[in-house]
């Protein structure tokens, strides 16, 4: 079992964190995400709309993800980020890594 | 300077904690953090953003600096004056100054990057002022971050 919300929305799996991911929670988003994209589709999109906070841990999580995603022959990618995490993302370039879409929908058809 | 006491308020409140060495330590420092922030009438998103700089410099305290140790002292403190949010952040760890710090830029592919100074780098480019001093065996690192008008 997750605590992690997800749903997958033409094929692909929508991980949809809340709150926080900060370096306490960072290990179970981590563990419920792992498992998520382990049995379900590779295209992952990170819908971050409930999100409020991110740190670099958070992000090592998102990286391991999309490693994990890509190696199964998909894809990650961000939807609707508020400006905390949108800061966080740019600055850590994975805005131009990952791409971020302003909405679901959007971060699906970029996976293609 | 004088103290802005107006109808009992305290205006210049401040929050003192001492930590653990444990990284679950984290989730408390920002839920206390909230709180702090919404008593004093900072808006939400501009603690977190102040939290994220105190999750990233004692995350690298207690995963790095401290690790291991049974004798560790962490303590904390966080103050709302000025239109500022300030702490003050003290740890017995190895000498270690996160303004001088070297960071490892991270290049090529992603799939090899790897995020190690990434943490530091957010604490940079988020505080608008870090004061490092190396005092009677401990780090002692202020920040600042100035809050930005609603």
């Amino acid at each position: 079992m997750t605590n992690l919300n997800h749903d997958v929305i033409g094929g692909a799996l929508i991980l949809k964190p809340s709150r926080r991911i900060d370096s306490s929670s960072a290990k179970a988003f981590e563990d419920d995400a792992n498992a998520l994209v382990e049995t379900g589709p590779k295209k992952v999109v990170i819908d971050a709309s409930d999100l409020d906070y991110i740190s670099s841990a958070g992000l090592r999580v998102v990286l391991t993800t999309a490693k994990k995603a890509k190696a199964g022959g998909g894809g990650l990618t961000i939807a609707c980020a508020r400006a905390n995490v949108k800061e966080v993302l740019t600055v850590s370039g994975f805005d131009s890594i990952f791409g971020l879409h302003d909405s679901v929908e959007a971060a699906v058809a970029s996976l293609g | 300077m004088s103290n802005c006491i107006l109808e009992g308020l305290d205006l210049t409140g401040r929050l003192d904690m001492s930590l653990a060495n444990d990284v679950e330590e984290v989730g408390r420092v920002i839920d206390s953090l909230e709180e702090f922030g919404e008593s004093h009438g900072v808006p939400r998103d501009q603690s977190l953003r102040f939290g994220l700089a105190l999750d990233e410099l004692i995350t690298n305290i207690i995963s790095y600096g401290l690790a291991g140790r049974d004798d560790a002292v962490i303590t904390l403190s966080i103050e709302h004056a000025e239109g500022a949010l300030r702490a003050e952040l003290a740890d017995n760890g190895p000498p270690f100054d996160p303004l001088t710090a070297e960071i490892e830029l991270q290049d090529g592919p992603m799939e090899d990057r790897e995020i190690g100074g990434l943490g530091l780098t957010l604490v940079r480019t988020l505080m608008d002022r870090l004061d490092y001093k190396r005092e009677d065996g401990f780090n002692r690192l202020k920040l600042e971050m100035k809050l930005k008008a609603a």
